[in-house]
């Protein structure tokens, strides 16, 4: 008895801390998302009004849609070239492990910007790939839209968030035990089947979790599309930031805010929900796979 | 440690302890009045402020802002009890007095601004009910700079709108007020209805933003980006603030610097004065007031910025060079300026802006 009231004291901060700093922010910004604003005064009287404008605007569907799209197709992109990358790392190298571990990392060491600012210097009309490509005759003006376009902003996307991936899958491929591996192969299974049946199951975990990792990123970063993404870089972030900055409608902010948060809640469980009542989640689930 | 502790020894210590207590009145009598002022990097140069603190009786805190929205935001969310001065644009003020925020300029105390130029002492911006809340502090224009090298002509606000021929090399503000403005400056809208523009007009601005869209670059977000972009070739020319000219031209690129007859952006911020600071302080921030409107201050800005003051306080102090530099010279040329206002549909050009830029 004595032993469970410490229990609780003690995770009496845990809870404060929590309900603080995470979950009454995010319900005041509720409270406002019912607000209406005139000039600079907030009207405390409730209406549906700020989603009802959400759901009406041409402009807002298609930015949420586009951020979504957006984290889902570098998420993607980070798991193909990740999933290798990491299987090497866990596999492949023995004595330089955690020198690659730290070379992955190197990059998130230098700050957003420099690396946004690296890839200009790369991509530029008068950057290193379009010198290069004109030096060996390949092209004669410059590529324009290697720069200040969506190509641009998904390969900084992808560049930025790899890391991210490659840890998720890392630690999953670490805790792959290769005996089983040998087993399939023992009992018959070709390359692919193996893979198909074992690793890969095996693997998910991380895959998934790399994957929500660089999806939730992707969605929330609005200066690389900004300062890679030309004229059409704007974000539904940085539509908020004009709503909360420039407009001092923080209502329309906030509604918007919690769009978003409410349809990655949904996407998030319906995920759950599908990858429980797979034959691999069970599996998953009940630790066979 | 062996910390033992007796009854002489404390009341020795409760004695030492009282003394100081005694003492803090007088410490405080002459201590430095620390102000804290809340404003851009550029205008808080320690050399430009030497000869007010030499004093010492007053100490500086700078607040330095990225935009004047986030000064308005941090003021909005109940910051205006941390900060003695703030910087509000000329056409912002409207917002924080509507919210309470300030209180009036004391006159009395502020002697250089009565050499206020005349568009300033005139506007209506920046007062209420008779009353002045922010002083016309420092201001400019915002003119087209482009690559002189790259460019064949002095180009006009129509470079942004019309033909091909600089199609993925210009880049606009990401700013719907200043993206707006110069919209309707090219469709020929009177600068007296650009900021109560209808529906129908807002259309039009709409399709002529949309023509716009296709031939950008980029919309530019930092004036330190820009600079990179004219320096790097990516842009030759955009709707810019002065600094880029003058850095670029003296790094040796062939910088030109327009100023289309249809109209130019021009832009004041002022000085303003949160509620609540009171008594001596008070005092002692219309002091900083007057010296920021003084001839000292005046002559570091005009060649330090280059940036002209509210005030013709350093005129006589500046050779005609930089008098032309700051736009002093001739000062008909404030009749040419659109001074930014605070649109009464403001919401629904930041609505329209976002559309554009989604589109």
């Amino acid at each position: 008895m004595a032993r469970s009231r410490t229990g609780f004291w003690l995770s009496v901060p845990v809870y404060a801390a929590v309900v603080a700093l995470c979950v009454a922010p995010l319900l005041i910004l509720l409270a406002y998302s019912f607000f209406q604003v005139s000039f600079v005064a907030v009207l405390k009287e409730p209406t549906l009004k700020n989603y009802v404008r959400i759901v009406g605007s041409d402009t807002y569907r298609w930015l949420i849609l586009k951020a979504f799209g957006s984290g889902l197709m570098v998420a993607a992109i980070t798991a193909v070239i990740g999933y290798p990358v990491a299987w090497f790392i866990a596999k492949r190298v023995v004595a330089a492990k955690s020198a690659f571990l730290t070379l992955l990392l190197v990059p998130l060491y230098t700050g957003d910007l420099v690396r946004i600012f690296a890839w200009r210097m790369l991509l530029g009309a008068e950057g290193v790939l379009n010198t290069f490509l004109m030096a060996f005759g390949a092209i004669r003006e410059p590529i324009g839209a290697l720069l200040f376009s969506s190509l641009a902003t998904h390969i900084v996307l992808t560049y930025n968030y790899l890391p991210f991936m490659v840890l998720g899958l890392w630690l999953a491929f670490e805790a792959l035990d290769d005996r089983l591996v040998e087993a399939a192969a023992d009992l018959g299974a070709g390359a692919v089947s193996t893979f198909r049946r074992v690793t890969l199951p095996l693997t998910v975990p991380g895959l998934v979790a790399g994957s929500m990792m660089v999806f939730v990123m992707v969605v929330g970063d609005y200066l690389t599309p900004q300062l890679v993404g030309g004229a059409s870089g704007i974000t539904i972030i940085s539509a908020i930031n004009d709503l909360f900055g420039t407009a001092f409608d923080w209502p329309l902010g906030s509604a918007i805010a919690w769009t978003m948060l409410a349809i990655l809640a949904l996407a998030f469980a319906g995920a759950a929900i599908v990858i429980n009542r797979s034959s691999l989640g069970k599996a998953l689930a009940a630790g066979e796979a | 440690m062996n910390f033992q502790i007796n009854r002489r020894g404390l009341l020795k210590t409760a004695a030492a302890g009282a003394a100081f207590g005694a003492l803090q009145p007088f410490n405080r009598a002459f201590a430095a009045t620390d102000l804290v002022w809340m404003t851009w990097e550029n205008l808080a140069k320690d050399d430009y402020l030497a000869a007010f603190l030499k004093g010492g009786d007053v100490s500086l805190t700078k607040n330095f802002i990225g935009t004047d929205d986030e000064q308005f935001a941090k003021l909005r969310a109940g910051g205006a009890s941390s900060v003695d001065l703030i910087t509000p644009g000329l056409d912002k003020v409207e917002y924080y007095v509507a919210s309470d925020l300030l209180q009036p300029i004391d006159f009395a105390k502020v002697p250089n601004a009565a050499l206020l130029y005349d568009t300033f002492k005139k506007t209506d911006l920046g007062k209420k009910d008779g009353k002045t809340y922010g002083i016309p502090f420092y201001w400019g224009i915002n003119p087209i700079v482009y690559r002189a090298d790259l460019m064949d002509g002095e180009p006009d606000w129509s470079v942004f709108f019309e033909g091909d021929k600089y199609k993925g090399k210009l880049a606009m503000r990401d700013y719907a007020l200043e993206g707006i403005m110069i919209a309707a400056l090219y469709l020929g809208i009177p600068k007296d209805k650009m900021f109560d523009m209808d529906d129908k007009e807002l259309a039009e601005v709409k399709k002529a933003l949309l023509a716009q869209k296709k031939l950008l670059r980029t919309y530019w977000n930092s004036i330190g980006d820009l600079t990179n972009l004219f320096a790097s070739g990516e842009v030759v020319c955009a709707f810019s603030w002065v600094p880029p000219y003058y850095d670029l031209s003296a790094r040796g690129l062939k910088m030109g610097m327009a100023k289309p007859k249809a109209g130019v952006i021009g832009w004041c911020d002022t000085i303003a004065v949160p509620k609540g600071v009171e008594g001596e302080k008070l005092d002692k921030v219309f002091s900083l007031v007057n010296y920021l409107l003084g001839p000292e201050y005046g002559e570091k800005l005009a060649f330090g910025g280059p940036y002209a003051q509210g005030t013709s306080a350093a005129l006589d102090k500046l050779p005609d060079e930089q008098k032309e530099k700051i736009f002093v010279k001739d000062l008909s040329i404030m009749d040419s300026f659109v001074w930014k206002k605070n649109p009464a549909r403001y919401n629904d050009w930041v609505a329209l802006w976002n559309e554009v830029k989604a589109s």
